[in-house]
């Protein structure tokens, strides 16, 4: 369990120092806005916005509502272009 | 830098599998975060309901094209030579000579330290202060709020002093070179 966790790190670290994470994290923004995603999720923000007041929406209300509903709406196509890419890193920097 | 190739043959594939879906996990969640906090910071500055605008209402803000006006309908050569009252010292200044102004009363831009160390040279040789190093001086320009107050005073007899010094300086010149003519055409 420890060399796996070590591993984690490792790769995360790596993601991060190539800059491969942020490459992936644009990508996935491009690829949610493109798809859209991102109004979807906009049009549900509205909702819980008329629902809770305008003054008084906080961050916290918005990541508690949002953030499963985006989860569960992302669509398979992007999920397996995104899995591609990690999976593609992953074998050049952990093999 | 090398990856311990002992532990990952050790892995199966499913595991790095597994690795791949958490790494897909945190971006998704980094997505879903970075919206709520852009939508957020829409909501809290007011900009967020801008795009429900009914069409009736958006003609109010359409961009305008006639000659004299800028995009939003005003006039914009209205204040051309307008007068501006001055911050610092309060003088009624015409608007074309109001940056330059600004600069030499507030005792920043280019030249305002060079003025100030030429004034305070020359307030120097006839105040007979102790010779104040270099550094003194600079300082004393980056500090515009002092400066700004001792300017007026000694203004008059600064530039007394400087005139004097100018002449002198051309006199000076002018006998050398009248000297050098006088001498090549002696040669």
């Amino acid at each position: 369990m420890n060399k796996e966790s070590r591993l984690k790190a490792t790769i995360n670290q790596r993601l991060t120092e190539l800059g491969e994470r942020e490459r992936l994290k644009e990508l996935l923004r491009a690829k949610l806005t493109e798809c859209g995603w991102k109004d979807q999720m906009k049009a549900h923000c509205k909702e819980v916005i008329r629902e809770k007041g305008l003054e008084h929406v906080t961050v916290e209300d918005l990541v508690v509502e949002i953030t499963p509903k985006g989860r569960a709406l992302v669509p398979d196509s992007v999920k397996k272009e995104l899995l591609q890419r990690i999976r593609a890193f992953l074998a050049q920097h952990a093999a | 830098m090398k990856m311990e190739e002992g532990s990952v043959s050790s892995l199966d594939n499913s595991k790095l599998e597994g690795m791949a879906q958490d790494i897909l996990s945190e971006l998704v969640e980094d997505a879903c975060l970075g919206l709520c906090f852009e939508v957020h910071r829409a909501v809290k500055q007011g900009y967020f309901f801008l795009d429900d605008t009914d069409q009736e209402s958006m003609r109010d803000f359409e961009i305008v094209d006639q000659p004299g006006l800028d995009v939003f309908g005003q006039v914009y050569n209205q204040w051309k030579n307008k007068e501006c009252v001055c911050p610092n010292c309060s003088r009624s200044i015409a608007a074309s000579r109001f940056a330059p102004h600004l600069e030499k009363c507030l005792g920043m831009g280019r030249n305002s330290s060079r003025i100030a160390n030429r004034r305070i040279v020359t307030g120097n040789n006839t105040n007979n202060k102790s010779e104040s190093d270099q550094e003194d001086n600079d300082d004393v320009n980056d500090n515009d709020w002092s400066y700004g107050a001792e300017k007026k005073g000694e203004h008059s007899q600064k530039s007394t002093v400087i005139c004097l010094n100018n002449i002198f300086i051309q006199t000076f010149f002018h006998f050398y070179f009248v000297f050098v003519h006088l001498s090549s055409i002696n040669k």
